[in-house]
């Protein structure tokens, strides 16, 4: 029986599947594979992995250094100006940090919240490079991080933890 | 993991900031100046790009290599249901495009007569392209993000591309070079945010700038690829626009050539035009890269002929005469007698070289025109 038996993933497991699927969510668009594949309808995962990683493992390098090697690539595949992508992940590790901080005791409806402020911010971000540094297109961003908000609750735990155990002590 | 490192703060200890959100400060700070450096610069001065072009494209050819295989696997076999109705679907809509067919040779017959008449130079494909020199290439990597609409052929420099040649597929224009590394280039696409392009109606020459908008309308469900419809923007002359008109290129500005079809005019519910792209009619795989030298402007000196521009024998004076109620008199003897029409040129007789949109077929020698044919002016 044991050999029946469910036994739930690791932390490292979920977090490396995490991991994989921000990459797959960058270079999947790329390839010419049809629209299905294009962002949108395809979810930035990216967002997911700033606002988990940012929540998680907020005082380390990886995380940030992480996010800008991924809007790198993405800037390059997308063929975007550089930095695009790389201001728009670590802008929601930034926003992400403190959501972190603000909320003592985390549940799934307070954390899908956050995301949600934290997609509705990066949005505000591209209109700001729209209007002031480069000629973009938002409304497409803004249906990518819309759905990205959405799906928030279903990947949830490949990139952070809803207990409060885990951000004890952001409120000091 | 989650253990809590400098983000802590200590019963005595100063506010101290993480080194994690410090590097991404910096970081974000790097990727501001980056984006104010692109956009000072422009993007044919990034090398940094063309060079990650390159071998973005190389790992593309890689990855989507077993995709393609498996997909002419898959259509072959899906297309094993229902093979018979299929069969005599198309044949049935072979029958009806025979029917069209002749109407349209007898059409491009009596069209050609009349430009002859009016001595009007021949609306080429791509006017100013050099399309014999065209270079093919396959699609690689397709941007697939939010920003840009943008396309990675695999031919570069190496393969004689260069900034500002014209991609086409072959159902009509797809962009325009806008980055070449050695072994792949990029190609803005017409629906992109930053692309305008001036066009035209072909029947009623209607000028407009073609604007991309990276938007999602609806005509997406009906063309299956990523390519969407672009807006038309200052529209001289809107009124004598007709939904489902070709559109093509008008060659203003010298960016385009003249004369490459783009798509078909479709009226929005808000009064706004879109452009159901051509190219957007089946995957785009293959495009032609299209070297475009542009028209030759008019020298600055004048050039010295024989006698005005429009002389007697001119169009003017020719339409005047075939206008005119022939008079009573007996022909002269020494008029040249009427031409024989010249017989049709099947696709295969054709030259390879010259597309098939700048020769319009001509009527079977056996078919009698509604109207006789022109006599030459006399002199």
């Amino acid at each position: 029986m044991n050999a029946f038996s469910l036994r739930a993933p690791s932390r490292r497991a979920l977090r490396g599947w995490g991991f994989a699927l921000a990459v797959l969510s960058v270079i999947l668009p790329a390839l010419p594979l049809g629209p299905l594949f294009a962002q949108p309808p395809l979810p930035l995962a990216v967002l997911w992995a700033a606002y988990g990683w940012a929540a998680e493992d907020e005082s380390g390098w990886r995380a940030p250094l992480t996010l800008a090697l991924l809007g790198l690539l993405h800037d390059q595949l997308a063929g975007g100006p550089y930095g695009l992508f790389v201001l728009i992940y670590l802008s929601a590790y930034l926003i992400g940090r403190i959501a972190a901080v603000a909320m003592s005791a985390p549940n799934l409806v307070s954390l899908w919240g956050g995301f949600i402020f934290t997609a509705l911010l990066t949005i505000l971000i591209v209109v700001g490079v729209e209007r002031l540094l480069a000629p973009i297109a938002v409304v497409p961003y803004a249906e990518a991080a819309l759905i990205t908000a959405i799906f928030f609750p279903l990947v949830r735990p490949l990139y952070m933890t809803a207990g409060a155990s885990v951000r004890q002590g952001s409120r000091r | 993991m989650a253990r809590r490192r400098s983000g802590v703060r200590r019963a005595g200890a100063g506010r101290r900031v993480p080194a994690g959100v410090l590097l991404a400060i910096v970081l974000v700070i790097g990727a501001v100046a980056l984006i104010v450096a692109r956009t000072s610069l422009g993007p044919s001065s990034d090398a940094v790009m063309q060079a990650g072009d390159d071998g973005a494209a190389a790992a593309g050819r890689v990855a989507t290599g077993p995709a393609r295989a498996s997909e002419g696997f898959f259509s072959r076999l899906g297309g094993m249901w229902g093979a018979t109705d299929r069969i005599e679907e198309l044949e049935q809509e072979n029958r009806e495009l025979q029917a069209w067919r002749e109407l349209a040779e007898r059409l491009a017959e009596r069209n050609a007569r009349y430009e002859a008449l009016l001595r009007m130079p021949a609306d080429s494909f791509g006017e100013g392209a050099d399309i014999e020199n065209s270079i093919a290439a396959q699609l690689v990597l397709d941007s697939g993000g939010p920003f840009t609409r943008t396309l990675v052929a695999n031919a570069g420099a190496d393969h004689g591309v260069r900034n500002g040649y014209i991609a086409v597929n072959e159902n009509g224009l797809i962009g325009r070079v806008v980055s070449v590394g050695r072994r792949a280039s990029r190609v803005l696409m017409l629906d992109d945010y930053n692309s305008r392009i001036p066009v035209m109606g072909e029947a009623s020459r209607v000028r407009a700038v073609l604007a991309g908008q990276a938007t999602r309308p609806p005509e997406l469900t009906t063309h299956p690829y990523q390519v969407q419809a672009p807006r038309m923007d200052f529209i001289v002359g809107a009124q004598s626009l007709r939904e489902g008109e070709r559109i093509i290129t008008s060659g203003d500005g010298g960016l385009y050539p003249r004369g490459i079809p783009v798509g078909v005019a479709r009226r929005q519910n808000d009064g706004s035009w879109r452009v159901a792209l051509a190219a957007a009619q089946r995957p785009i795989d293959f495009v032609r890269i299209i070297p475009y030298v542009g028209v030759v402007s008019p020298e600055d000196e004048p050039v010295e002929s024989e006698g005005p521009p429009l002389a007697s024998s001119s169009s003017v004076a020719v339409i005047s005469r075939q206008t005119m109620a022939p008079t009573a008199t007996i022909p002269s003897t020494t008029a040249p007698p009427a031409q024989p029409r010249p017989r049709p040129q099947t696709p295969a007789q054709r030259p390879a070289s010259t597309p098939a949109a700048a020769t319009p077929p001509a009527a079977a020698p056996t078919e009698q025109p509604a109207d006789p044919p022109p006599a030459e002016p006399q002199e």
